[in-house]
């Protein structure tokens, strides 16, 4: 009788350590999965100065001249950290993070505004334009 | 449609697997008077879990693995909480879950959208201003509790997850940095100590000393994530300064600390077993009664003492399941804190929120669990999803649910609005 008891506090506890380690394993599958969705849904928009391309390839994206901002300017112009441009719901936004310069968006001073496709930002001297990623490809394929 | 299909069956199936396997430990080993005590509860954690696999199907996730979790560890403290002194179903203890279910989902829907959530600043910090008042006016000098007929609120508990959206909103204002004497400020740092400040003092007037690591817990990680924005390091200088600042706040609450509370901290249990230590000492002996593999579920006697439920259910639980079984309880719980470091969140908004909400439930476990083993002083703080108690399953389902909404942010494409149609204007024939 003894053995049996202590055979089934055994059991009880290995099902709920194995349970433990499925989810673990399922987190990290779904992990994945969520990574792919997020790129097929919002990384589908770059950020381009002549000729230069910049992805963005999270939700969160620095940008200033600080070398450890994601998307570095190195311009006197633009502060170590101007501006943060984040994704949510698939919306763009770009926010002023206390630059000296401010933000301008197709010319306008703004502390946080929702993007659009094609809209101009000014950060300093500096103007980069959001555009989607599949009109550029297009635009390749025509000029090849 | 669930990306997942089979990481979602298999989840079902082992968390269904976990809890058959406790029921039919107590079907075997347990302590039950009539078989229809525990039928009853059989079917009712069964019944929840089946449900709550339906309902989550509705809810448009990336990643299910804390709800699953969630439902692992509510579910467990059913069977838990039923077992105590004899298998006897705990209604009460049920529908706290269901309501700590229900919590989860709501905390997930309000925080999934780091972008609106920021927005909505002035309203979290207008409900942690209406729950100080609440307190002031409704609780007494030495409660904690508000008592509505046969239900008492404990409402500091629902302060916890509001300070963590605090410390976690607005960190952008982190770059507004202004010079006052030699020291670089944001004064949004200075408000948010300011209110922890005050909700600490709020604590100790209502003699709920607990919480008060939890709440400095809380705005702690907060803060370290806000100095540390946007992409700064930490410097040993920070890290010496904050440490020190911690370790005098320590000696100072220590030396003003009432005369009970430096009863309880330099108490000696076993020369105190009736007195102050009587419910460490017993939480001790059914700690070592129960062993590795524990006494069988209903068999303990712990049950007589105060508390057993809540403040000293580590010992309760290692005492009827063994002391395995409570550590790897625990262990689950703290894979539920730590699961963003599987599964990172997606901005910098989440991450400080999941910084906040890890920095509560580890604090809290630690309390709990250290404190009925007589490793640091006997606070009476409850062990989240464990302790009985319908605030705190609550709060402890929101901020499950928080913890839910960064790693499952909102990705979808917003639906394209309906342009009005401009009125036509029509010219008059005239």
């Amino acid at each position: 009788m003894e053995d049996m008891n202590l055979m089934l506090c055994a059991i009880s506890a290995a099902a709920l350590d194995i349970c433990a380690l499925v989810l673990i394993i399922a987190s990290y599958r779904e992990r994945s999965t969520g990574n792919k969705q997020w790129k097929k849904i919002s990384a589908n928009m770059e950020l381009v100065e002549q000729g230069f391309t910049y992805q963005l390839g999270c939700d969160e994206i620095l940008i200033g001249r600080h070398a450890s901002a994601d998307i570095r300017l190195p311009d006197i112009s633009v502060s170590r950290y101007h501006a943060m441009l984040t994704v949510a719901d698939g919306v763009w936004t770009i926010t002023d993070i206390g630059s000296k310069s401010g933000v301008y968006v197709n010319g306008n001073l703004v502390k946080s505004r929702k993007l659009h496709e094609n809209d101009v930002i000014t950060l300093g001297n500096r103007k980069l334009t959001l555009r989607k990623i599949a009109d550029n490809k297009k635009a390749k394929k025509r000029n090849s | 449609m669930i990306k997942n299909p089979f990481a979602y069956l298999f989840s079902c199936l082992f968390v269904l697997a976990a809890h058959g396997a406790m029921l039919i430990n107590i079907f075997y080993n347990g302590k039950y008077d009539d078989i229809k005590d525990l039928i009853i509860l059989a079917a009712a954690v069964l019944g929840l879990d089946i449900s709550y696999y339906i309902i989550m199907l509705f809810f448009k996730q990336y990643t299910y693995t804390i709800d699953f979790m969630l439902l692992l560890v509510l579910n467990m403290s059913v069977i838990f909480q039923s077992c105590f002194g004899g298998v006897s179903f705990s209604v009460k203890h049920y529908v706290t879950c269901i309501a700590a279910l229900i919590a989860c989902r709501f905390g997930h829907i309000l925080t999934y959208n780091h972008n609106w959530i920021q927005q909505q600043k002035k309203y979290i910090w207008l409900g942690i201003g209406i729950l100080m008042v609440i307190i002031l006016t409704l609780t007494g000098s030495r409660s904690m509790w508000i008592n509505i007929g046969s239900f008492s609120i404990q409402p500091s508990e629902f302060m916890k997850p509001l300070l963590v959206l605090a410390c976690a909103t607005s960190i952008t204002e982190q770059q507004n940095k202004h010079k006052v004497w030699k020291f670089d400020i944001v004064w949004e740092n200075i408000i948010l100590l300011g209110i922890t400040g005050a909700v600490c003092l709020l604590q100790w007037w209502c003699r709920d000393l607990g919480s008060i690591p939890t709440f400095a817990a809380i705005y702690a990680a907060g803060f370290f994530l806000r100095i540390c924005y946007p992409k700064a390091k930490f410097s040993n200088k920070t890290l010496i300064i904050a440490g020190s600042v911690v370790l005098v706040a320590v000696i100072i609450g220590i030396r003003v600390a009432p005369e009970y509370v430096r009863d309880r901290l330099f108490v000696d249990i076993w020369s105190d077993k009736d007195g102050n230590g009587y419910q460490q000492s017993q939480a001790l002996i059914a700690i070592a009664d129960g062993g590795w593999f524990g006494k069988g579920p209903g068999k303990g006697f712990l049950h007589n003492v105060f508390a057993h439920e809540s403040d000293i259910v580590f010992s309760s639980i290692s005492e009827e399941w063994g002391l395995l079984y409570a550590i790897m309880m625990t262990l689950v719980i703290l894979l539920i804190a730590a699961s963003p470091l599987i599964n990172p969140p997606r901005s910098y908004y989440h991450g400080t929120m999941c910084a906040g909400i890890c920095a509560a439930f580890t604090v809290q476990m630690a309390l709990n669990i250290f404190g009925s083993c007589n490793m640091i002083p006997f606070t009476g703080v409850t062990i989240p999803f464990i302790s009985m108690g319908g605030s705190s399953m609550v709060t402890s389902g929101f901020m499950a649910g928080m913890l839910v909404a960064a790693q499952s942010p909102v990705f979808r494409k917003p639906k394209p609005k309906k342009k009005k149609s401009a009125p036509v204007r029509r010219r008059s024939a005239a």
